[in-house]
Order: structure tokens, then C-alpha cells, then sequence
């Protein structure tokens, strides 16, 4: 494995800790420019309707108010950058038209003077609607043909794949075990609230978006094409961003396009800045999901069979609703060697508000339905479950049938064994269980584990492309110049870390740019976990290659053949007289300024994509107390181990494993939006519900290094891998708890006591 | 919408300011006197991003009418630093490790300073429902609560509000 120097496999502190603990740090709702309008959307009252006519004569008049946009006019955007590939793709990714298909869908949006105005001018429009039968069920949306929410139908997509023979598969198991499953609505709720940006389009000809985006160079390329726009006149800025979770993977719906468009409309920026409640009702959310899972096993617990369908509801709109899906294949064929595996999906629009990315995509409800389905199999062969884990697990040197990929590290074993020792796993397996039997006790302790895999990046399944430059100055520091967005979890520091290592230069000296299209190379933006390993692999290659540059200087500086050079702390040396060096700043101050034949910047630049899409393994123990009185649980503790290939930064990879643990609780516990009749009944957060500082066990994170070869110093992903199995763990502690098998998400007190009720 | 003059104490200044009747504090903050650094998570009293110290108390400054402050002594995240010093508050946050996004970070850190003021030693329970009244959607609330530990510590009884 590699031996760190300098930078990476250390907990250096993040780059802009200094500017969020002063207040100085800008987010999207702060950027205020000169001269700036405010707007604000109407948004549909009916969650299926046609819009017969808008009415903004009365609004227009008001003094201060600017411009109108309406979704006559304005395309939304309904794919997302698979569709980039090709020219007709592109052109079915925006749609415009008259049609609201949830409630909250945006209808028009005015630009005053300030916000009063736009309040007073909103309140005088008038659009008639001509509602339209609406459908929330998804079974229901696939059987009705006559409503028909989106013109091409109500499945949006769906597929099937089959690995070996299913059949097959089943007749060679000795028990099979099939169960439906359903996954609530979860919402990111990150703190800044989804939907603020401020546009300005001038006369020029020349958009700039400041935008929270996770993907900023796609974000530019969906304004170009919304808008009718080159490329090159279209600059995306991202400033700081309050939180992400996937659901900036893209522009907010009615959001980034309308405030261009009103910008447009009057050569004056525009900012829109959405409510709590207009970030829960009307920005994407998790997709919810049914899926019906048959497992089969033989009696010494081998799985044999896996037969899973699978219906996930889009809503209104969908961006990631192939990809979601997508996901829930590659997760659940590639973490267990099942031979026979039979898989078909339906991706199916409802009058509902828009799915889209969410952490961890489609694996956590994929991964809830299959952990779920080895725990009961354990317990019908009276095994261990770790055990079972251990016996099927898809190993090292194994091909991934989806991906085509052979695995090149998989740290699962070390995961379950560090997790089972650090939890107690067998002693609270065995002690908890006998004190449930003998006593009658109303608080019954469960140990419960799961696994997952999950990708980093998107490898060749999406288009991927990652850039970096690195520029080394006369003073020897370091500009990187990078589009990877951060979104909170640290991986403008990783990056400058890789940078640091790679060069021989110290970390405080490199500085990393801005986020900013017009100023940086293309990067597919920061989803899939991909960041650490993706961009670091361009920072890595940029690095190097201007490392090999101030190497070809100091050959001839120094009179010593290449192989015998070192960087080490800013200082180039010979390897075997070490007292024959130079400083790099000294280095490049010659090069670049003082030597005027030469006058050259070093410059490194690397662009491309991932070799390969590396699977990362969690194992989760989590320990619950059940109140058979009340159904309510209380987790203990969780012990949650990762498989990260190799941790540059051990800080900020235990910083995602316990917020990661923490959002699992709450996606196994508390976390759903609530509809009836089309509308969300819990869009605030005293009702939806977010774990706060005294609901929180402890969470011991562990990191589990498997030195992937293919990543930066072996690196592969965390971001959403931490949260994927937390709820099947904590699904299965229950069960130990009680003999209470819940199939809903979120576990409620409720679907508990009738559990006990009917056991 | 009246407007109304009123003179308030922010980050060891005075202030005269004209105020609509229905703005609210946090408004006054961000809008009037560029102090970005308060957040607005929800706006209903229920996140605790927008958290400033009132007289010495930790304020949701959503849900603070400016008028009502008329005459009051508000800190905010801008003012806690000592010179070019970073408050032990915001030393603990970035050593560590308690910030990843960083938008509850000046909601929490007035929070723990208010709490601190008010009970210079509190154990880690005290901390913990103390920060109950600030939603974190990152760091799973650990290190804050270590952070504020740490500072308290550190500070020993040195505050300022």
C-alpha cells in the first residue's frame, strides 16, 4: 500500500473551516447584486390541470414590477445529461407546455423592485385551470390509460434484465422467501432550503448563474440549451452550498431557468429564493418504492435465486428516474454471487412532486427489500447472519455481471469482522434474545446487521468526465483549478490533499479555485460518490504531469538524472546527495520570470474519465431498545464500518459516516412526506420530523482501507454508501428485539404495535 | 408598510436604522447591515440557523419583530471573534471537525455561546439538549457537541454576548 509523505491519510483541517465559523463564507442566499429584482413563483393549486389563461394585466400595471414568465414560454427540464449525447435526446429534455402535473408545479414567476411589490403583484394575477383527473397511485397510473400524465404514458421507463436462469434458480432452493416492501418519500431537507439563485443576463449576450448546483459545467449545458444559448455565454457559479444530498444533481425545478429568463426579459439580475415549504412540496425527493422480493436459498444458506420487480413513483417530473433504477440493479446483483437473478422494473409518473437523486439513489430502498429478505433466510436456517453475509458476498477477483468489472478490492469481510468485534455482536445476539424469552419485559433489546456496495462514480453507465489543472507559481505555491463542488463534505480539501502528496508540496500551499464554468475544465459535478475518486484521479494525473515538468527544469538545474530526483517539502533533492538541491519556489521563480529565454509557467492538466466504477462495502450493527407499550424505538448505538479503499482524509470520512448514520436513522425512523389528495401534509420541520442532537446514539465509525488499485492513492467513495444500509440494520435489530418484521419505511411506533399485535 | 426609526447595538456598534413595522430581525441583519453570516433555514423557529444573542440569550431572529429590539444588545456570528483571534467557540468548530456545510455552523456556535454565558461549565448533556434547538443535516451532531465541549472548556468562564 502507498506510504503517505505529506498530505494524504491525514486529518488536515478543511480549507474553508475559517470562513463558515466567521460568517464570511457566501452561500447562494447571499449573493446580492446591484441593481437586483426579486421574484417569486404562483404555483398550481391542482396536482393535474390544464392551464386555460393567465391573467397578468392588473400585476404588470403595479409600479416596480418588471417582467412575467410563464411555463408557456419557459422550458422545464425533465432529463438529465444521458440526454446530452445526442442532438434529439437534448431536444426532449425541455418541456413546455400548459400542463401542471402536481401541486406546488410552478406556473409563472414576476420580477419587481423589491419583495412587497412581487407579493402585491402575485396576488393580482389570475390563471384559470381546467383541473384533470389526477393519480398518486403508481399501480393505479399504469392501469389507467385515459389519464395519461406525461403524452408519451405514465411509465416513464421500465425494463428487464435476467442473469443466469431464474427458474433454474428457484427449483434448486430448498426454502424461498418472497415479501413487498415499501420506502417512504424522503425529502433532503438540507439546511439551506432547496431554490436560490440569482441570475443576471446582459447585453452582451452573456448569462451567469450563481446557483447551489452539485453540477455546475451540466447546469451550464441545461441553460444553454433552456435557453437558446452557446455555451461559452452561459457561466455558472457556485458559491458556497448549505447541504446537497443529491438534490441539487441538476437546476431546481422552476428555479435557475425562469430567473434567467426573467433576467433576460430585462437585463437586470434576478434572484428567486424559495420558502421551507416550497423546498418540501415542490423540489425533488426520494423515490418511493414497492418492490416485491422473492430470495432463494439451499439449506446450508447458499442463495440460488433472486426475483425482485420493482415500481418506483417518478411523480410529476422526473430527472433520475433510469438512473434510480439503474442503481437498484447494480447494487443488488453486484453485492451477493446469486447465480440466477431476475429483474424488472417499472418508472412510473404520478401527480406528485418530482423524484430525483437522493443519497445512496435507489440503494437504500433496494437495500432495505434484500437485507431485510437475508435476515428472515438467517432465520429460517437458524444461522448466524453474518454468517449468511459472509457465505454470499460477491469476493475479491469476481466479475460484477452488471458492470462487466472484476473486483479489484473489496474490504467486506474486515468490515463485518471489526464491526461484530467493536459492536459485541455475538454476545448481544445471544444475551438479548435469551432475556426477551425468560422475561416479560415492555423494553426488549435487538442486535441487528446489514450490508451494502455501492458504486463510486458512474464509471461508463453515465457520462463522466473529470478535469483538473494545476499551476505552480514562482513563490512555489499552487493554484488548483477544479470544478468539483462541495457541497459541505470536504472534497475541495481531499483534492488539495491529493494535489499536495503528488506534488511534494506542502497543503497550505495549494489553493483551490473557485467553482466557477467559466474558469474551470468540464467535471461531471459531485453525485455518485464519486469526487474523492473521479476528481482526485484528474487532480492526481494534472499533478503529476507538472510535477514531471518542474523535474525536466530541475534535471538541468541540478546536473542529476531524473530517476535520481526527490520532491520532498517544497525542496527538490538528489537522492544520493541530498545536499544537491534547490527550492521549487527558487525553481520556478528562474523558470518563469528570471531565465527571460524561458519565461514558462508550470502548468498540469488532466481531463477524462474513471477507468473502471469501483464498488465500496459497508457493514452496519445497529442496536435498538423497543418499548412494547408505546412501539417506539430507540437506537443504542450504531457501529457502522467502511470499506473506502483508502481514507486521504480519516476526519472527514468519519464525518460522513456518522452524519451519513444519522440520516439512515432517520430514513429508517422518522423521515416521509405525508399526501392526501396531492397534497403534502408535513412540509415543515415540526412535522417532518429530522433527528436533532439529544435523538442521536453513538456512532462509532470505523474506516476499512482495501487500497483500490485503479483509485488516487487507492481512494474510492463514502458519500452515500454511509447512509444505504443504516435502515435495513436497524430493521433487523427490531426484529431481533421483537419478532416484529416490518416491511414499510419509515418504521413507525404504529405499524410496531400492530406488528406485536399480530405476532 | 409604516416605517419606523430604531437604534440597536450590533457587534459593539450603534445603529440608527428605519425599519418597516413587519420586518424581522434577521432581515435587518442580512439586508440592512450585510451580516450574511445569520442564516435563514425556515423561518418559523423550528432550525435555529438565523440563532443570535439577545441580551446576552440565544434568539431565533426569524421570529423577532426588528421593532422589538429597539435599544437591545444583539452579537452575531460576525462579532464574536476577538480582533483577528477566532472565538474558542469557532477554534473548537474547525479543530474538530464539527463543520461540514457550515450553513447551521453560526446558529449553533451562537447557540453554544449563550449557553456558555449562561453556564460556564455545562457537561455534555447540557450541550447536547442545548443544541437540540439547532437542526444540522451533516455532521450527525457528534462533533458539535464535542466542540462545544472543548470550547467551554477552554474559555474557562471567559465569555462575551
Amino acid at each position: 500500500m502507498f506510504e503517505s509523505h505529506i498530505a494524504v491519510g491525514k486529518s488536515l483541517e478543511r480549507i474553508d473551516g475559517v470562513e463558515k465559523v466567521t460568517g464570511s463564507a457566501k452561500y447562494a442566499t447571499d449573493i446580492r447584486l446591484e441593481n437586483m429584482l426579486h421574484a417569486k413563483l404562483i404555483r398550481s393549486p391542482h396536482a393535474h390541470a390544464k392551464v386555460k389563461r393567465i391573467d397578468t394585466s392588473s400585476a404588470e400595471k403595479l409600479p416596480g414590477v418588471r417582467a412575467v414568465a410563464t411555463i408557456l414560454e419557459v422550458p422545464k427540464v425533465i432529463e438529465y445529461w444521458f440526454s446530452l449525447r445526442t442532438e434529439k435526446k437534448k431536444k426532449q429534455m425541455f418541456l413546455r407546455d400548459n400542463v401542471v402535473r402536481f401541486m406546488g408545479d410552478p406556473v409563472l414567476a414576476i420580477a419587481a423592485d423589491d419583495q412587497q411589490t412581487v407579493d402585491k403583484a402575485l396576488s393580482l394575477v389570475k390563471v384559470e385551470y381546467e383541473p384533470l383527473p389526477a393519480i398518486y397511485d403508481p399501480f393505479m397510473a399504469m392501469e389507467e390509460t385515459d389519464v395519461k400524465i406525461h403524452s408519451r404514458g405514465n411509465i416513464a421507463f421500465k425494463v428487464n434484465k435476467d442473469y443466469g436462469d431464474i427458474q433454474e434458480g428457484l427449483k434448486k432452493a430448498d426454502i424461498i422467501i418472497e415479501n413487498t416492501y415499501r420506502t417512504s418519500k424522503q425529502k433532503h431537507a438540507a439546511l439551506e432550503p432547496f431554490g436560490t439563485c440569482v441570475a443576471l443576463y446582459q447585453s452582451n449576450g452573456k448569462l451567469t448563474v450563481y446557483s447551489s448546483t452539485q453540477l455546475p459545467h451540466w447546469s451550464r449545458h441545461y441553460l444553454a440549451g433552456a435557453l437558446d444559448l452557446p455555451l461559452n455565454r452561459v457561466r455558472v457559479i457556485k458559491p458556497h452550498t448549505g447541504g446537497s444530498f443529491g438534490g441539487r444533481c441538476g437546476l431546481i425545478h422552476g428555479l435557475e431557468v425562469m430567473c434567467s429568463w426573467l433576467s433576460r426579459q430585462t437585463g437586470r439580475p434576478v434572484r428567486m429564493s424559495f420558502t421551507r415549504e416550497e423546498d418540501f412540496i415542490g423540489t425533488e425527493t426520494r423515490h418511493p418504492m414497492t418492490i416485491r422480493m422473492k430470495t432463494g436459498a439451499t439449506r446450508d444458506g447458499i442463495l440460488t435465486a433472486t426475483d425482485v420487480d420493482i415500481v418506483s413513483d417518478v411523480g410529476g417530473y422526473g430527472t433520475h428516474y433510469i438512473g434510480v433504477i439503474a442503481d437498484c440493479l447494480s447494487t443488488g446483483v453486484g453485492l451477493y454471487k446469486t447465480p440466477n437473478y431476475s429483474f424488472s422494473a417499472r418508472a412510473v409518473f404520478t401527480n406528485k412532486s418530482p423524484c430525483g437523486a437522493l443519497r445512496g439513489y435507489g440503494n437504500p430502498q433496494m437495500n432495505f427489500a434484500q437485507e431485510s429478505q437475508m435476515d428472515i433466510i438467517a432465520e429460517k436456517l437458524r444461522m448466524d447472519p453474518l454468517e449468511l453475509r459472509l457465505k454470499n458476498y460477491r469476493e475479491l477477483g469476481e466479475i460484477d455481471p452488471v458492470l462487466n468489472e472484476k473486483i479489484l478490492s473489496n474490504g467486506l469481510r474486515e468490515c463485518l469482522e471489526k464491526g461484530a468485534e467493536l459492536s459485541g455482536w455475538e454476545k448481544k445476539r445471544h444475551q438479548w434474545k435469551r432475556y426477551q424469552r425468560s422475561v416479560k419485559a415492555t423494553r426488549n433489546r435487538g442486535i441487528g446487521l446489514s450490508i451494502m456496495l455501492h458504486g463510486t462514480g458512474a464509471g461508463k453507465a453515465l457520462p463522466d468526465p473529470a478535469s483538473a489543472t494545476v499551476m505552480i507559481n514562482a513563490d512555489g505555491s499552487v493554484n488548483l483549478i477544479t470544478a468539483a463542488a462541495d457541497e459541505g463534505q470536504g472534497n475541495r480539501t481531499v483534492l488539495a490533499q491529493i494535489a499536495s502528496e503528488t506534488l511534494g508540496i506542502e497543503f497550505e500551499k495549494i489553493s483551490v479555485s473557485e467553482t466557477d464554468t467559466e474558469t474551470t475544465p468540464i467535471d461531471c459535478g459531485t453525485h455518485g460518490s464519486r469526487q474523492a475518486y473521479s476528481g482526485g484521479l484528474a487532480v492526481q494525473a494534472a499533478a503529476t504531469e507538472a510535477r514531471n515538468q518542474i523535474f525536466a527544469y530541475a534535471v538541468k538545474e541540478l546536473g542529476a538524472a531524473e530517476d535520481q530526483l526527490r520532491i520532498k517539502d517544497g525542496v527538490i533533492f538528489e537522492i544520493n546527495n541530498p545536499d544537491n538541491k534547490i527550492l521549487i519556489s527558487d525553481l520556478m521563480r528562474k523558470t518563469q520570470i528570471e531565465d527571460m529565454n524561458v519565461c514558462e509557467q508550470v502548468i498540469g492538466s488532466a481531463a477524462g474519465v474513471a477507468p473502471a466504477m469501483p464498488g465500496y462495502y459497508g457493514a452496519v450493527f445497529a442496536e435498538v431498545e423497543v418499548d412494547t407499550e408505546t412501539g417506539e424505538v430507540k437506537v443504542l448505538k450504531l457501529t457502522n464500518a467502511f470499506d473506502v479503499g483508502r481514507a486521504i482524509n480519516p476526519d472527514l470520512v468519519k464525518g460522513q459516516i456518522i452524519g451519513g448514520g444519522v440520516m439512515g436513522i432517520g430514513f429508517a425512523l422518522t423521515e416521509g412526506l405525508l399526501i392526501e389528495d396531492g397534497r403534502i401534509l408535513n412540509s415543515n420541520f415540526s412535522d417532518y420530523r429530522l433527528l436533532r442532537a439529544c435523538d442521536v446514539p453513538e456512532i462509532v465509525p470505523i474506516i476499512v482501507e482495501s487500497d483500490e488499485p485503479t483509485g488516487p492513492f487507492g481512494a474510492k467513495g463514502i458519500g452515500e454508501g454511509c447512509m444505504v444500509n443504516v435502515a435495513s440494520a436497524i430493521s433487523n435489530a427490531i426484529y431481533h428485539a421483537t419478532g416484529v418484521r416490518l416491511t414499510d419505511l419509515c418504521m413507525t411506533p404504529e405499524a410496531i404495535l400492530k406488528g406485536l399485535e399480530e405476532r | 408598510m409604516k416605517k419606523m426609526d430604531i437604534k440597536i447595538h450590533v457587534n459593539g456598534d450603534w445603529y440608527e436604522l428605519a425599519v418597516n413595522s413587519g420586518d424581522r430581525l434577521v432581515d435587518v441583519l442580512r439586508d440592512q447591515l450585510d451580516l450574511t453570516g445569520t442564516k435563514e433555514g425556515c423561518g418559523e423557529g423550528e432550525c435555529g440557523a438565523c440563532t443570535v444573542n439577545l441580551d446576552g440569550k440565544a434568539v431565533l431572529s426569524c421570529l423577532i419583530l426588528a421593532v422589538q429590539v429597539d435599544g437591545c444588545t444583539i452579537l452575531t456570528i460576525e462579532g464574536l471573534q476577538r480582533g483577528s483571534e477566532l472565538h474558542p467557540l469557532q477554534k473548537a468548530f474547525t479543530s474538530e471537525s464539527a463543520i461540514q456545510c457550515g450553513y447551521c455552523t453560526p446558529g449553533m456556535i451562537m447557540s453554544a455561546n449563550a449557553l456558555i454565558y449562561n453556564e460556564p461549565e455545562p457537561d455534555e448533556d447540557t450541550i447536547r439538549k442545548n443544541l437540540s434547538n439547532n437542526l444540522c443535516r451533516c455532521t450527525g451532531y457528534d462533533r458539535p457537541v464535542k466542540a462545544v465541549l472543548k470550547a467551554a472548556k477552554d474559555m474557562k468562564g471567559d465569555t462575551n454576548v
